[in-house]
């Protein structure tokens, strides 16, 4: 790492559904991003843009489409596309060259737009971030990967799906606090209980909406701005991960590898143990995910997320605050920009703008971000000044 | 064989992994399920030109009896546009009795209680480009490799 870079301004539109495009979403949310950091648009660099879904828009290449709408058409941009993990591996570009020396400013932008899809063709493309041929046409669909875990899960460790309800309840409670989410509402376990089977066992309360939504980030090189308008993110650590693509091929069905892989990089760059972390976003695209992923991460050991959910250690006045913002689960899941509206949360949460779902401490957080069943994932790591 | 002892020169690649279309021709016409065995042991249904776990060439192909044990499975209620006049069904992760694991769908599986994990299944040839199995009603006999 050769110079600090700082997550200097971040913006998100409200999730759900959105009546404008895709492109006019982040060209907006790029915008306020760009206004809260206190710079103007021409500061930026280059834009790194993240819109898996942009051809279900009939729309490709937004990147100059959305600087020609900020006035600053000369910018170079591109899009970067890692499924679910699409936008913070935007941000990972974007660090790499701030940190790198070749920018000191950057836009990132995560925008999804999927509303106008039904429920079979919103699946369909989902369907298509897996392998196509040797997942898809084996009769998979995204829950139904992830149910597999879930099954794997709970006959190895005794995971209960009480404990599967905890995270969606948890999760829900934190987005109702949340303006930026998709839900608005807390439910409870009985409403989780008996919500419609989706793939068992994970029922609709187990996975994430289909959501439009747009967030962006500003990423500059602290000593170009010795003056900050805001509280920044230093970015401690950005590492990403790959694993076997297809899940059946992977040792062990409990668990994603590049999580595993992504935070320990992560934890060696930022120089900082599990136990340090003071909250984090994880990548809870269904409820079975955000456990796997604290035992990946090493918050927990195999088998006992589940327990620690249900005793209330991450809620958000708990131990370990988890998913604050509502995760993916409540706030929603605009695919691409997921990764961009975590970092829009923790920047939200230092600043103090996080209102009632504010944390109770705020040096240290993560993001762990996770593109389709873990063939890729990026962990950043965060601290203040 | 290993990367030590393999002959200098170009690399011969592995005999048929190089293209999908013929693991799909394999499921729909040939009746065979192809299977591939790397030097480290490693076994996959899935097309590749090296191995994904230790990065070697030596791929070497043989078919796959098809049969195992259910690792994990799911009833799917909600399909993708391919499946969506199968619903429910269960996709199914397979454990098998040659080493490796493939994924597959079973129509005959509508509901949680029709199946177990650990329960035997066998792949049955399928009009559908994937792979697809059935209960496998005879014992195991076949010792695992």
């Amino acid at each position: 790492m050769t110079r600090e870079a700082w997550v200097l301004g971040a913006a998100s539109n409200r999730f759900g559904k959105m009546k404008e495009s895709g492109r006019e979403a982040g060209a907006r949310v790029a915008l306020e991003a760009i206004q809260t950091a206190g710079i103007e648009p021409k500061d930026i660099g280059y834009t790194f843009v993240a819109n898996a879904f942009g051809l279900s828009e009939k729309q490709a290449h937004v990147g100059p489409l959305i600087n020609t709408a900020l006035g600053i058409p000369e910018v170079p941009s591109c899009t970067v596309e890692s499924a679910c993990s699409s936008s913070s591996a935007a941000l990972h570009e974007a660090f790499v060259h701030v940190a790198g020396g070749f920018l000191d400013a950057a836009l990132v932008v995560g925008v999804e737009k999927l509303s106008q899809l039904d429920t079979l063709t919103a699946t369909s493309y989902f369907a298509i971030g897996a392998d196509y041929p040797f997942e898809s046409h084996n009769g998979a669909t995204f829950p139904g990967l992830y149910a597999t875990i879930a099954d794997a899960h709970m006959k190895r460790y005794g995971t209960r799906r009480e404990q599967l309800g905890a995270v969606s309840v948890k999760n829900h409670l934190n987005a109702s606090l949340n303006p930026h989410a998709h839900f608005q509402k807390p439910i409870t376990m009985d409403t989780y209980l008996e919500s419609p089977m989706i793939a068992t066992p994970l029922r609709l309360y187990d996975c994430c909406p289909f959501s439009d939504g747009a967030a962006a980030l500003v990423v500059v090189a602290a000593e170009k701005y010795p003056n900050p308008h805001t509280e920044p993110l230093v970015i401690r650590a950005s590492a990403r991960a790959g694993s076997i693509a297809d899940m059946h091929d992977r040792p062990d069905l409990t668990s994603l590898p590049a999580s595993q892989r992504a935070a320990q990089t992560a934890f060696r760059q930022a120089r900082v143990e599990p136990g340090q972390i003071d909250f984090m976003e994880v990548h809870d695209c269904f409820t079975i995910a955000e456990l796997v992923a604290l035992e990946d991460m090493g918050f927990f050991p195999r088998g006992q997320a589940g327990a620690a959910t249900a005793e209330g250690l991450t809620a958000r006045d708990g131990k370990l605050p988890v998913n604050p913002s509502g995760g993916l689960k409540a706030k929603g899941h605009p695919v691409s920009a997921t990764g961009a509206s975590q970092v829009v949360e923790i920047f939200e949460q230092f600043n103090g703008l996080a209102g009632p779902r504010a944390v109770p401490k705020t040096s240290v957080a993560l993001a762990h971000n996770v593109g389709a069943t873990g063939s890729s994932a990026s962990v950043h790591i965060f601290g203040r000044r | 064989m290993s990367d030590a002892s393999a002959p200098p020169g170009p690399p011969a690649e592995p005999s048929a992994a190089h293209s999908i279309r013929e693991f799909e021709h394999g499921y729909e016409e040939e009746q065979r399920l192809r299977g591939f065995r790397s030097a480290c042991g490693f076994v996959t249904a899935t097309w590749g030109l090296r191995c994904p776990r230790c990065g070697r060439r030596d791929l070497t192909e043989f078919a796959l009896s098809g049969k195992g044990t259910v690792a994990a499975y799911t009833v799917q209620n909600v399909p993708s546009d391919e499946f969506v006049n199968d619903a429910p069904y269960a996709y199914v992760l397979v454990d098998l009795d040659e080493g490796g694991r493939l994924s597959g769908w079973m129509p005959s599986v509508r509901a949680v209680g029709d199946l177990s994990i650990g329960d035997r299944v066998r792949w049955v040839p399928s009009y559908k480009p994937g792979v697809q199995f059935e209960r496998d009603p005879t014992p195991a006999s076949a010792p695992k490799a």
